[in-house]
């Protein structure tokens, strides 16, 4: 089954069009990587799909479960169960992190027509996940993000995703910047949200991270458009040869 | 009256109009400072000419029984209830500050020549409310407070109002932090547009080893301006907050000048502002280090986030300083909400309405979380959160489109 299609999109940020026709569509239980050089639009599809503000789609649509996303505000395909883990968090001194993830949490579950959460349901919650992601009892109390290690904010994307629980999991670069015990963490922390219904997207430079999380389905993606899709054992040839020999191949 | 037609004449006819005797001095201070005008430095910012140009009814100000209470109250400048054993007079007051560069100050105590003067007990934790009830009227009084040498005492200020129109109110402390001792003086003030404007002009005076730590924290609309001198003395310090947050054509803000006196002082002025709507936030704060006041410590700061393209944010920081051996510091920076962070809340579904308030709260809270008393901390950031959801329904109903 379909959770996330995309179709045909063009998107452009300020006058550079980006995105040139792609077309991807994310199965249920499955996670889908994608690859590709520098400059090809992975962190621009990953923006498109969550509604960031410097993306305009010009053309194409998006459809999740059916229904289309493109008009939707950030915070509304949020609540709907779309996850983009940041390839760089941002720092937000003075936002206490649990008092955020409170809220957001909060604001799903009311979506979802359940009752909130109070502090103490809240913390124990967290907590429950900190340990298995080697997080210190202090990321609660301190402001989100701010003065946190690059490990430190991977770690704290991947608790949050394992606190909102969404369906659609985008993790763009999510191991740029980690150390082999961060990644095997982080890892575990995505593995741990695979339960045959999510959808993941795993947005990458390197190999070194699907031999963590195992992919379904290897895209190529080159100048706006996916030029090859297949399965695991394209990993290797990528590692051996190149992503030209991809492009390559495809162009004869 | 109107205060406009104290404008143009001698200190005579000055004297006259306000029925004191032309030697005294604090008439010539404000005749010779003059009465201000929008060209005047301290209220270049703020829209004087309008208030003084209107007519207010004086009140007549006759003591009444003081009732007892939890807290001190001042209706219309007249204290109706404090605690029991709160020694509370009314007097001339002998503190006046013959160098106040504000002209208000001076008119503000010749038009009051009884202040209510509070002796504060000990350690104690004083409560003031100013309640204001009459529309269209000038209500001036002025409050003098003295501690006790090697006592830390706390003061917290609020306002209330009924609904009253067009009033204008001058009313400020002459303030003596004895030596050796604290005074914490914190006010927390949310004006509505129309109902009263307020201008609050202080004279504080820290003696040797003392410190005064002043909080303010102004919210909402309205025209309201607080002209503050300090005087501190050797190893005295102060340490000043100012939390803005205002909408619709608010104007309000901080004139103040801290004068370093006494070697080895040191003070601390942070401001931060946040304005929507079409406001302006006035920051215009000298730091004065004089000869006798080696070693000083001065730093100072004001930030401040523009959520409007309307708002306006005026920050003056200046030094003035007359000797080598000190450390000074002095910036400020002007900006808006990052965008990156909205996006990454919203991202996690929370609604841009909430982002925003959390953006803003957490700009605001390096101030508010420097209240070490939980209940006031909760109740400053009670009003902080209906001032932003007042300001959320004015831009729904587009009023400042």
């Amino acid at each position: 089954m379909t959770t996330l299609a995309i179709e045909n999109i063009h998107a452009k940020i300020g006058e550079k069009e980006i995105l040139k026709g792609l077309n991807l569509k994310l199965e249920a239980g499955k996670v889908h990587a994608i690859m590709g050089p520098n400059g090809a639009g992975k962190s621009t599809l990953s923006k498109t799909i969550v509604g960031h503000y410097d993306v305009e789609v010009t053309q194409g649509d998006i459809l999740y479960k059916g229904k289309s996303i493109t008009e939707m505000e950030p915070e509304e395909r949020a609540l709907e169960g779309i996850f983009l883990s940041f390839q760089h968090p941002v720092e937000i001194p003075g936002v206490n992190n649990a008092y955020f993830l409170r809220t957001a949490l909060n604001a799903k579950r009311k979506h979802e027509g359940k009752e909130e959460l109070n502090a103490a349901e809240f913390l124990r919650l967290m907590k429950s996940h900190l340990e298995m992601l080697g997080m210190k009892s202090d990321m609660i109390s301190r402001s989100l993000n701010e003065g946190f290690s690059g490990g430190e904010k991977k770690r704290n994307e991947i608790l949050q995703m394992l606190i909102l629980e969404p369906e659609v999991i985008i993790l763009d670069e999510i191991d740029s910047g980690l150390d082999i015990d961060a990644l095997r963490a982080v890892s575990e922390g995505i593995n741990k949200m695979k339960d045959g219904k999510r959808s993941f997207l795993v947005i990458t430079h390197y190999s070194r991270i699907l031999d963590y999380i195992e992919p379904d389905y290897i895209h190529v993606l080159k100048d706006g458009r996916i030029i090859k899709t297949a399965g695991p054992e394209l990993v290797a040839q990528l590692e051996e040869k190149g992503y030209e020999s991809i492009i390559e191949d495809t162009a004869s | 009256m109107i205060l406009d037609a104290l404008r143009n004449t001698t200190a005579e006819e000055m004297g006259l109009a306000l029925g004191i005797d032309t030697r005294e001095p604090k008439l010539a201070r404000l005749h010779t400072l003059g009465l201000p005008t929008k060209k005047s430095e301290a209220y270049r910012y703020f829209d004087i000419d309008t208030l003084l140009s209107k007519e207010y009814t004086l009140l007549d100000y006759v003591p009444r029984s003081i009732q007892e209470s939890d807290r001190i109250e001042i209706v219309d400048g007249t204290v109706i209830s404090a605690p029991k054993g709160m020694r509370i007079f009314y007097e001339t007051c002998e503190l006046v500050d013959m160098e106040h560069f504000d002209p208000l100050y001076y008119l503000s105590h010749l038009l009051a020549p009884h202040v209510i003067k509070i002796e504060i007990d000990g350690d104690a934790h004083v409560e003031i409310i100013h309640r204001f009830t009459k529309s269209n009227a000038l209500i001036n009084y002025r409050i003098v407070l003295e501690n006790q040498s090697n006592r830390h005492a706390i003061v917290y200020e609020s306002f209330e109002n009924e609904a009253i129109r067009d009033t204008l109110v001058l009313y400020g402390y002459d303030i003596n932090v004895a030596p050796d001792s604290t005074l914490r003086v914190l006010k927390t003030q949310t004006l509505d547009a129309e109902q009263y404007a307020i201008v609050a002009s202080h004279n504080i005076h820290v003696e040797r080893q003392a410190n005064a730590l002043l909080k303010s924290f102004d919210f909402g609309g309205g025209l309201g301006l607080q002209l503050i001198r300090i005087i501190l003395e050797e190893h005295a310090h102060t340490q000043m907050g100012h939390l803005l947050y205002l909408n619709s054509d608010s104007r309000r803000g901080t004139v103040s000048q801290i004068v370093h006196r006494g070697q080895h002082s040191t003070s601390s002025q942070e401001a931060k502002n946040i304005l929507d709507g079409h406001s302006r936030g006035i920051f215009d704060a000298l730091i004065k280090v004089e000869h006798s006041a080696k070693y000083t410590k001065a730093h100072q700061n004001s930030k401040a986030i523009l959520l409007n393209k309307k708002a306006y944010m005026v920050t003056k920081p200046q030094l003035e300083i007359y000797i080598d051996e000190l450390e000074a510091s002095h910036g400020s920076t002007t900006g808006q909400l990052d965008e990156k962070q909205l996006f990454y809340l919203r991202s996690r579904g929370i609604s841009a309405i909430e982002a925003r308030k959390m953006l803003v709260i957490a700009f605001a809270n390096t101030l508010i979380e420097k209240v070490k008393d939980s209940r006031q901390q909760e109740r400053i950031k009670e009003e902080f959160e209906r001032a932003f959801y007042a300001m959320q329904g004015e831009e729904a109903s587009g009023e400042l489109s």
